[in-house]
């Protein structure tokens, strides 16, 4: 239990998705504009991770990783499809996507029209593949910390997304040089968000 | 051919200071030059082929799967580029863990995908796709360079700051410890569009 | 063509499908060996520097043939049966017949794992060699137990004091003295302490068979022939003696 919380809080603070990997960044970027849409986003991608990361966790450990295959048959045990992960993930989360976006669409027109193209991209949001690919990587052993993980790092992402809107919403009030304007000065926020959120690293879990 | 198609997006459309894209799986791979430059040119030959195979094929893909068909050539080449990392450049392959894998849900490639290859001839289309690729490739690598000569003191691996400066030797030069870690990235990245927006006007944000 | 019946679209994922099916098993199966390799050259570049060979491998025209070449020269696999758990033990025979014993590590650092190879000399007590290996510790900080400056201090630490099993201690503030004392990377705490931990845990699966032989560097244990089962429960398995 306690190194589930562990994860827990390392895959919210410690290990954030944006601010350690710089994962989902091209929409972290885009939708950051007003805290409205960014919390829709953010809870879409929480709940995008929370369903397809427990189930390429179950085809990785039953199919994909070598000798996965021995409980349908032992002659499979020598068999190694790890080179289909990334296919297999990226197929999972696309479909999952389709499907979170027709309910969202059926449920709720309003947040359907205000994250607009968005949805459709979270299939090629890196934070999600990347969360697949880290499970993979590090080996989580159970199901339940790759729920888990999948949770804290997808409250991890919304966390960042809101925080930076709320700051991109003050900041249009403020003089900034005009090159910088817009993307630049956006670059230099996260960075130095990034640098306050590095503070956590030093949290003995 | 026109020119414009290659030259625009290394600087005046770069995917990555103009149009915000790609920016995800990059910019952990720039702490050296050696695995910046290999990501730079996975991603050129994944953006390339990408679009190429995609523009031969364009005029039969279903469009209710349009965008399944295009992940799944995207995410065939770059399980090809891996598998031939891990064989030919293991040590770079391990270095790039991940962030090989992540170049699927590179917004560049799907980007240039739907933008520029679904409406276009094969040829054009892989010209398109390079220049994307080569104009991301610029940035990664401008950043690496930065990041390893003051953050580690060498370049490509190969010690660039004469050893005799640092104070551990009784000089007076410390590695920038900063630069290694993700935020200077971007920062480094702010303080790139801002440079290239005072040279062209025609970017700045209202 | 209408590119939107059923039909069409299900027959064009099927060949879509069975296409990049087969253009990737073949790309797999062509370049596995290859892959395999890979893998196992680490190894045992690692093992040959935890014994202080394969300096200059980065040297080598060929690295992956040299490694393999110092690799068949100097080391013998072997293993050691624990109850009914087998560890990897890898022997190594310098020229000049000295032999040195090297043992798998393996752990949690702060970020993901940590492991590395140490090895002994014939007193199984004193260090001569240890490398240590990462995979995401921080750079700078906890990233520094793979360099040479780090892993060179395990050097000459003994791990028995007397009969006692100690392990060598990471010690933090640079006041590492004694045999079985080494000095923590400064801001590298954690993954200091987890190479610690580590040392204990996966030496202490060797104890019994370290502890039967401790101090008889003369004694003959390691050739099979002259094993005595009831010397020790702890016998080496699968001895090349060949390689004398």
């Amino acid at each position: 239990m306690q190194d589930l919380v562990n994860l827990f809080v390392k895959s919210i603070f410690v290990e954030n998705m944006v601010f350690a990997y710089f994962l989902g960044m091209c929409s972290f970027l885009a939708v950051s504009k007003s805290v409205k849409t960014a919390t829709g986003l953010g809870i879409a991608v929480i709940f995008v991770l929370v369903v397809t990361l427990p189930v390429n966790y179950l085809i990785y450990k039953y199919v994909l990783t070598a000798g996965a295959l021995a409980w349908l048959d032992p002659s499979f045990a020598d068999l190694d499809l790890n080179f289909l992960s990334f296919i297999i993930f990226i197929a999972v989360v696309a479909s999952i996507v389709q499907l979170v976006e027709m309910i969202v669409e059926k449920f709720s027109p309003s947040l359907y029209n205000s994250l607009g193209i968005f949805l459709p991209l979270i299939a090629v949001n890196c934070a999600i593949l990347g969360g697949s690919l880290f499970m993979q990587e590090r080996g989580y052993e159970t199901l339940g910390q790759a729920t888990t993980y999948a949770l804290g790092s997808g409250i991890g992402w919304a966390l960042a997304i809101v925080s930076l809107a709320a700051i991109r919403e003050k900041l249009k009030y403020s003089n900034i040089p005009a090159p910088l304007r817009g993307l630049g000065i956006t670059f230099i926020v996260v960075g130095l968000m990034g640098i306050a959120f590095m503070s956590f690293m030093g949290i003995k879990l | 051919m026109d020119k414009k198609i290659f030259i625009e997006p290394i600087f005046l459309k770069n995917p990555i200071t103009v149009l915000v894209l790609g920016i995800c799986s990059a910019l952990a791979v720039t702490t050296k030059l050696e695995p910046a430059i290999v990501m730079a040119l996975s991603v050129t030959i994944v953006t390339g082929f990408s679009s190429f195979i995609i523009s031969l094929i364009r005029n039969t893909i279903p469009n209710r799967i349009r965008i399944i068909v295009q992940l799944v050539v995207v995410a065939m080449l770059v399980i090809l580029v891996d598998q031939i990392l891990q064989a030919y450049a293991y040590e770079v392959s391990k270095q790039l863990s991940v962030f090989v894998g992540l170049i699927i849900t590179n917004c560049i490639i799907m980007g240039r995908i739907e933008a520029y290859a679904l409406g276009n001839k094969p040829i054009p289309s892989l010209v398109d796709g390079l220049a994307n690729g080569f104009g991301y490739g610029l940035i990664l690598v401008a950043l690496a360079f930065v990041r390893e000569l003051f953050g580690s003191g060498t370049l490509y691996g190969i010690q660039v700051i004469p050893l005799s400066w640092y104070s551990v030797n009784g000089g007076f030069y410390e590695n920038n410890g900063f630069m290694i870690l993700p935020p200077a990235a971007l920062i480094l990245v702010g303080l790139i569009i801002w440079i290239q927006r005072s040279f062209t006007k025609e970017l700045i944000e209202k | 063509m209408d590119t939107n019946k059923n039909l069409y679209t299900i027959v064009y994922s099927t060949i879509l499908v069975v296409v990049v099916a087969v253009i990737l098993a073949l790309a797999s199966y062509l370049l596995k060996d290859r892959q395999q390799r890979n893998v196992a050259i680490e190894t045992k570049m690692m093992i040959l520097k935890s014994v202080n060979l394969a300096k200059d491998a980065s040297k080598a025209d060929d690295k992956p043939t040299y490694i393999e070449q110092e690799y068949s020269k100097y080391i013998t696999d072997s293993s050691i049966t624990e109850g009914n758990k087998t560890f990897p033990l890898y022997i190594c025979r310098l020229e000049n017949q000295d032999k040195y014993y090297i043992v798998k590590l393996h752990g949690a650092g702060l970020w993901g794992p940590i492991w590395g190879y140490i090895s002994f000399k014939s007193d199984l007590s004193t260090i001569y060699g240890a490398v240590f290996a990462h995979k995401g510790e921080t750079p700078g900080l906890g990233a520094e137990i793979s360099t040479d400056h780090f892993s060179g201090q395990f050097i000459d630490k003994t791990i028995f004091e007397g009969e006692n099993f100690v392990s060598v201690l990471v010690v933090k503030g640079g006041g590492a003295k004694g045999n079985h004392e080494v000095d923590a990377i400064s801001g590298g705490t954690i993954t200091s302490k987890a190479v610690e931990a580590m040392l204990k845990s996966c030496i202490g699966d060797y104890l019994n068979f370290f502890k039967a032989n401790l101090n008889k560097a003369t004694a003959p244990l390691y050739d099979s022939t002259m094993v005595n089962p009831s010397d020790s429960t702890m016998l080496i398995n699968q001895i090349d003696t060949t390689k004398n």
